[in-house]
């Protein structure tokens, strides 16, 4: 197919925007690239104070790994939530946030959104690599687990891409779109198991049971939310080095898969009309 | 002689909006996400361009020109008639697209070429030309922001006119820099000529266009008025607006 061939085309496009968007972030600014990781340290802190001081979460400690640490395990979960949240903004905004090129200029426009999700990729891959030696110094057998941690990244992005596909285009006929998502992500984050443990969901949801007589529990609602399959993932290969629950696989590769197929149908059923759109 | 691009009968339509509803609630308020009326901005227009060929676009303000020029680079598509390019297309519409205010002029040689279609080896290869043909050598590694307008313009040209396509799309972007880089940018022209590449360009300096073009199309309206030689199009043009002179 020519669009594909044309979308191999624009690797070095891709790349070149991404490295735009790297390079330019921290000019100017003294602790340059150090930023990156004050935002994930000052969240820890935070909710490491609220969380596990104040409302005395108690995650379980890490099996085999034996970790046992508030602030490793949120983490485990915050980073990979933050880089969603993060991406999925920044993914909706590049078709209007690079105007001046779509009007001016062809290329594939998929390149926007996908240089936009790489480039907070770029960040979180720092991210992740400052996590794991903290990981590997607090005593986890991370080793191994690299790998599959990578894979799941990979997976997680994939799933950003798909998303942010369809809220671009979404955003350029309805500029609400950016602000309905930031209110969107505030609950999500409540909804998904980063700052508590999935255990406490499960307990609420053995005792409630069926929900208006019906054999559906809060859980089986609770569990629809495709970033709990993608947190609980991350915390089994991070936190606990296992292997993920195969359910929390499935589901997220299903999401993936259907993100990506709405998304890109989307994506290509508007792309040609985006420049008028703008 | 072959064509390097066919256009065959081209239409694109506008919406001229009286209402609009860019917002959700206003659009769920009103029922409905707009109140248009269709306005085509080109109609029934054929016409082929010779390779090889310096071809004109010409007509008075909002005849369709640059709505051609655009449908011609892929920037829209025509809402009916097709297209047809023989040969890599490249589009200066407007120069410096994409260029990063923070990064170096060398920086942004290379991602304002990779947006212009070059691969890193080609930008590589004609990296010291187009350093030479801008002029602005000493500052190369500057941020770009800290430029004069007229080296950042210069800078912007000198990448586009690299890229060697087979067919160069131009927008009235000629008229940048002092006198000494025009003279450089008719003489690139030239080149691009001699080289037996196509390039079409709008204008509205008829003397721009008699000097270089040997073919020209005037649109008039949305309508293709005319199409052919040079000379013969361009009179016509002329004594459409003033039939005593």
């Amino acid at each position: 197919m020519t669009y594909i061939r044309e979308l191999l085309g624009a690797r070095e496009l891709l790349s070149n925007l991404v490295m735009r968007d790297v390079r330019g972030q921290y000019k100017r600014t003294i602790f340059g690239r150090l930023w990156a990781l004050v935002n994930p340290l000052v969240a820890m802190l935070v909710y490491t104070f609220v969380f596990s001081f104040v409302f005395r979460i108690q995650p379980a400690p890490g099996n085999p790994s034996g970790l046992n640490a508030f602030p490793l395990w949120l983490l485990c979960g915050l980073l990979p939530w933050t880089f969603f949240s993060a991406a999925v903004n920044s993914g909706l905004g590049s078709i209007l946030a690079n105007y001046g090129l779509v009007t001016k200029v062809y290329f594939p426009r998929l390149v926007l959104p996908l240089s936009a999700v790489l480039t907070r990729g770029y960040n979180w891959a720092w991210e992740m690599l400052v996590l794991a030696v903290a990981l590997i110094a607090f005593g986890s057998f991370l080793w191994p687990w690299i790998p599959v941690a990578l894979a799941l990244m990979v997976l997680l992005m994939l799933f950003v891409v798909g998303v942010s596909l369809a809220l671009c285009i979404a955003n350029v006929h309805f500029r609400d779109t950016q602000y309905l998502i930031s209110v969107v992500m505030q609950i999500w984050l409540y909804l998904t198991p980063v700052v508590y443990p999935l255990s406490l969901v499960k307990d609420q949801s053995d005792r409630v049971g069926g929900l208006f007589g019906t054999n559906i529990t809060v859980l089986d609602m609770y569990s629809v939310n495709p970033m709990m399959h993608f947190i609980e993932a991350f915390r089994a290969v991070l936190y606990d080095n296992r292997f993920p629950n195969s359910a929390d696989i499935t589901a997220c590769l299903i999401w993936t898969i259907a993100a990506l197929g709405v998304g890109f149908w989307i994506f290509r059923a508007s792309e040609k009309g985006l420049a008028e759109a703008l | 002689m072959s064509n390097a691009i066919e256009v065959r009968d081209v239409g694109k339509m506008f919406r001229l909006y009286h209402e609009r509803n860019q917002s959700l609630k206003s659009a769920m308020m009103r029922r409905r996400v707009s109140v248009h009326e269709d306005f085509w901005a080109l109609r029934n227009v054929t016409f082929d361009v010779p390779a090889g060929s310096t071809f004109g676009l010409i007509g008075s303000n909002g005849s369709g020109k640059s709505t051609l020029l655009k449908c011609l680079a892929k920037i829209l598509t025509p809402n009916e008639g097709e297209i047809r390019h023989f040969g890599k297309i490249a589009a200066l519409l407007e120069v410096g697209s994409g260029f990063h205010p923070e990064l170096s002029g060398r920086e942004n040689i290379f991602l304002n070429g990779a947006i212009l279609g070059m691969s890193r080896k080609e930008i590589q290869q004609k990296f010291d030309e187009i350093v030479d043909f801008s002029g602005v050598e000493q500052f190369i590694d500057q941020p770009v922001k800290n430029y004069s307008s007229g080296m950042y313009v210069r800078l912007g040209f000198s990448v586009a006119i690299n890229v060697d396509p087979d067919i160069l799309v131009v927008d009235e972007v000629l008229a940048v820099g002092d006198a000494e880089f025009q003279l450089k940018c008719q003489r690139k022209f030239q080149d691009f000529r001699t080289a037996g590449k196509t390039v079409v360009l709008v204008s509205h300096s008829l003397g721009t266009v008699q000097s270089m073009c040997d073919h020209v199309a005037w649109i008039n309206k949305g309508h293709l008025e005319q199409a052919g030689p040079a000379a013969e199009v361009i009179a016509a043009y002329s004594k459409s607006f003033a039939p005593e002179v």
